[in-house]
């Protein structure tokens, strides 16, 4: 009750002091501005309000909130306990909007400084107005008996013993029944990725909304120059937040999920990738602009569009529009949702550009006095190319809503769309990243250019020329490195002579070092990785991948549910002990696999666990039965009669719970019938066979394959395992263990890209708050 | 500046026709198993395991063999390269990628669509009670 009050009494804070503010800007009055600050203190207690009375819950396990009970329960640690505050869409939008709410805090502060406060924090209080208003349509505060009132709603008399219960009417008789235990944390969660990933992404999400703010209080000033200067150091962040959160959850991906790589095209992948790629272009106008005036509508069209592309991302994935198209199940969250999410883009979608369109005739146009070799027209195609590299994602990412459209069936793209389509567009961006970074401002001498170009580009060439010996052969991708070796060249180069000179001012070396690495870290790790599926039986070496050699030594358990396999690793004379993992998990009813990583300098050895065959049983001849067929079996007439499934059975198996089919045999010896029955037993999908005998135990039937036809059950048949159970069976054979094995050559390069990048943004984040700061 | 906006306008004409040809090229179409036996095109049918059938991996070809339905209630035997996807057990629904040949639909890519978190189901609560 208090949750959901103060849910919506956060909302109706947020809706004043955006009235305030409007009215504030509008009459230049300091009243009012007081009011929209004072509204929007308000709105900052109720939410950290909310947002901690939601732990708390938590914490006590309150499970008679649907979402509590949901997505924890009792059994878990603390780290991840409080991770289940956003494992759902409920909670991960509260995240979003307390990230939301105390960005704005912060934005608060640093505008009221610059005078901007009340237009920039009017458009801040519609942003968190959307986020509280899906709060209200997806409340986190929903009591389980409203969530489920045919299972715990009850009038009359309370059963004796009954503690798990309230009163609702005790006048009329009514109760509710809560459950003493929660659903849990799918597992696949369970891991100090859960605590950390969604926690930056989430960040990176709220700060992305920061440049849209300052574009449209911007236009609505009538500032078309200054607003970029206090906005530049946001956008920053929020590329450097984003950009972390995008591949920390590559490297989770990566690590332990075993997806058998960081990137996969996923639209839940791309839904971050997208924004960030949009902020990035920004970064680079805004320089532009900062530096010589020009870019001043790309710049409001770059803010206003990433932010759209943040909600239509968020659309796409919290939506169901995507449905059956991806990995991740994507469930509708209900119609509410739907056109809150599709009608939140069109509301701030014609806000920014109507706002824009009617500021676009006054705006100055500046001729843009720069040549072909400037260092503007330089970084306006990097822009360019990256807004096209975006474009080229979210047409990816929505085919499924494109082919809808045209041709009434929803379809995904393979992932080849994504890699045909981006790898002109790196290449592109590679050799802008590197001269870019020798241009001057304004105009470059063409033959300094040249001159300067010498030495990168002869590296380059010479990198190209090794990697052609290697057996580098594909043509695009070859072109690729020698591009992104030439950008990490001229990078290294240039940092260096900043970074003598003056280290703050290197951040866009740096970063441009960090992106080299990434690409080259693509490309040795993606396209030339080696992949193979091999089969190990316990205790016999194998050899794969040219010079390993793996042996399974066998498995023990770690926990109730996991069993670690251990593989012995040879190469270059040299022994490994890994350890991949296999869950068999009760909550999810399924199998989980962990995979484990040989970390070398120049390359990952990457086994992911498939499956483990048991030795096979022995079954002697195997003979199949059409349905009332009649066999002669050593002596003895055999007939297939019917399946044993009983509509029980069938129940069980529809709601997914394990069930059992039978084959009833009629079998006939010396004049004497008898009806026996192996069984299959299937388990959360872990199949045995039960073997029956004869009532002499001299033969011993075993299923091994049903075919029950559906249309025809005369024509059904069973395949049946006859052997002598006093037959010696041959020695048994080992325990066989599936796995995947793959190199990833110089895997280390992303990361480190990776990281080096990040290093760069939070370089220009410093300087440029500095600049910020100061006045000019 | 008019043939810079001829070139500008030429670029973004290339890469647009570029980028919608690979979009089509890339194209898996969604359909049944009666489309993909028809046309032998690389396609995604998304249909139910069929858990009364033999499901097991093929150690020697490394290929993972089951039965499967469309929503047309279609039952077609489905090989896929690799071993039994994650989550194939508790999959409510599943999408296989690849093409009809030789009496079987040789799948190179099976989704799982795992019953959802999401969709708290009242015979869990019973159990929690």
């Amino acid at each position: 009750m208090l949750g959901s009050f103060l849910v919506r009494f956060a909302f109706v804070g947020v809706l004043t002091s955006g009235t305030a503010y409007y009215c504030a800007q509008r009459n230049n009055s300091s009243t009012l501005l007081n009011l929209g600050r004072y509204a929007y203190s308000v709105t900052v207690a109720s939410v950290m309000s909310f947002c901690t009375l939601l732990l708390y819950y938590i914490l006590t396990h309150q499970f008679q909130y649907t979402y509590v009970w949901s997505y924890s329960s009792t059994d878990l640690p603390t780290p991840l306990l409080i991770s289940t505050f956003y494992a759902g869409q409920e909670g991960s939008f509260s995240l979003w909007t307390l990230y939301t709410t105390i960005i704005g805090v912060i934005l608060l502060q640093y505008t009221s400084r610059k005078k901007y406060e009340a237009e920039v924090m009017l458009f801040w209080s519609m942003i968190l107005g959307f986020l509280l208003l899906m709060l209200i349509v997806k409340n986190p505060f929903e009591l389980i008996w409203d969530s489920f009132p045919k299972d715990l709603l009850h009038t009359g008399a309370l059963p004796a013993g009954l503690t798990n219960f309230v009163w609702l009417d005790q006048a009329k008789g009514m109760w509710a029944q809560y459950p003493v235990e929660g659903r849990g944390l799918n597992p696949l969660l369970q891991n100090y990725w859960m605590v950390i990933h969604p926690q930056i992404l989430f960040l990176g999400f709220s700060s992305m909304a920061v440049p849209y703010a300052f574009a449209l209080a911007g236009l609505l000033h009538r500032d078309y120059q200054t607003w970029v200067k206090i906005a530049k150091p946001w956008t920053v962040f929020g590329a450097a937040v984003l950009g972390t959160g995008i591949i920390l959850g590559g490297y989770w991906a990566y690590e332990t999920l075993g997806w058998g790589g960081y990137w996969g095209w996923d639209p839940v992948e791309n839904s971050s990738l997208i924004p960030w790629l949009v902020c990035v272009s920004s970064i680079h106008t805004m320089m532009a602009q900062r530096r010589s005036g020009t870019f001043v509508r790309t710049n409001f069209v770059l803010s206003i569009l990433c932010f759209i592309m943040v909600l239509y991302s968020t659309f796409l994935t919290r939506s169901g529009v995507l449905g059956d198209t991806s990995v991740h199940s994507f469930v509708d969250p209900g119609m509410w949702a739907y056109w809150l999410l599709l009608g939140v883009i069109i509301i701030f979608g014609v806000l920014g550009v109507g706002l824009l369109l009617l500021r676009f005739k006054e705006m100055p146009k500046i001729r843009a006095e720069h040549s072909i070799y400037s260092r503007e027209f330089a970084l306006f195609l990097g822009a360019f190319t990256i807004c096209l590299a975006a474009v080229f994602v979210t047409i990816g990412t929505s085919s499924p809503i494109i082919t809808g459209i045209i041709k009434g069936k929803a379809a995904a793209v393979e992932t080849s769309f994504y890699v045909r389509t981006t790898l002109p567009l790196g290449i592109v961006i590679a050799l802008l990243a590197g001269i870019g970074q020798l241009l001057w401002w304004k105009t470059s001498n063409a033959r300094q250019l040249f001159a300067s170009l010498a030495y990168p580009l002869l590296s380059a060439v010479l990198f190209a020329i090794g990697l052609v010996i290697f057996g580098m052969k594909d043509i695009p991708i070859l072109i690729f490195s020698c591009s992104s070796a030439f950008a990490l060249f001229v990078n290294l180069l240039v940092g260096y002579r900043i970074f003598k000179g003056n280290p703050k001012y290197a951040g866009g070396a740096i970063a441009h070092i960090g992106l080299a690495l990434l690409f080259l870290g693509f490309v040795s790790s993606a396209r030339y990785d080696d992949t193979q599926t091999v089969s190990l039986e316990e205790g016999k070496p194998v050899s794969v991948l040219g010079d390993y050699t793996l042996t399974y030594l066998g498995n023990r358990p770690l926990d109730s549910e996991r069993y670690g396999f251990t593989v012995e690793v040879q190469h270059a004379e040299r022994t490994f002990t890994v350890m991949p993992v296999m869950r068999y998990s009760s909550f999810t009813n399924g199998m989980m696999r962990h995979p484990d990583i040989l970390n070398m300098y120049t390359k990952d050895f990457y086994i992911s666990p498939l499956s483990v065959e048991s030795p096979d049983d022995q079954q002697g001849e195997t003979l199949s039965f059409l349905k009332g067929e009649t066999k002669d079996v050593q002596g003895i007439k055999v007939q297939f009669v019917d399946f044993d499934f009983s509509n029980v059975e069938k129940g069980k198996m529809v709601t997914g719970s394990g069930f059992t089919i039978g084959v009833i045999l009629s079998v006939t010896k010396d004049g004497k019938s008898e009806t026996i029955k192996p069984l299959m037993k299937n388990v959360g999908g872990s199949i045995s066979y039960i073997p029956a005998s004869m009532p002499d135990d001299s033969i011993l039937f075993t299923i091994v394959k049903l075919q029950p036809n559906r249309e025809d059950p005369s024509k059904s048949m069973v395949e049946l395992g006859v052997r002598d159970p006093h037959a010696m069976s041959n020695k048994p054979k080992a325990e066989t263990l599936v796995v995947e094995a793959s190199i990833k050559p110089f895997i280390n390069l992303v990361w480190m890209g990776t990281i080096t990048l990040v290093v760069g943004f939070v370089i220009t984040i410093i300087r440029r708050v500095q600049e910020a700061r100061s006045k000019d | 500046m008019k043939v810079k906006i001829i070139v500008a306008a030429a670029v973004i004409v290339a890469a647009l026709i570029f980028g919608a040809v690979s979009f089509v090229e890339t194209n898996v179409e969604y359909t049944d198993f009666q489309h993909a036996v028809d046309t032998g095109k690389k396609v995604q049918v998304k249909g139910e395991w069929v858990k009364s059938r033999d499901a097991a991996f093929d150690r020697s070809q490394n290929q993972f063999v089951f039965y499967m339905t469309d929503d047309n209630n279609q039952e077609l035997k489905v090989v896929l390269d690799g071993a039994k996807p994650n989550n194939f057990e508790l999959a409510k629904a599943i999408v296989v990628k690849g093409r009809y040949q030789h009496g079987y639909f040789h799948a190179t890519d099976v989704l799982t669509k795992c019953p959802s978190k999401y969709e708290a189901d009242a015979e869990t609560v019973k159990k929690t009670l």
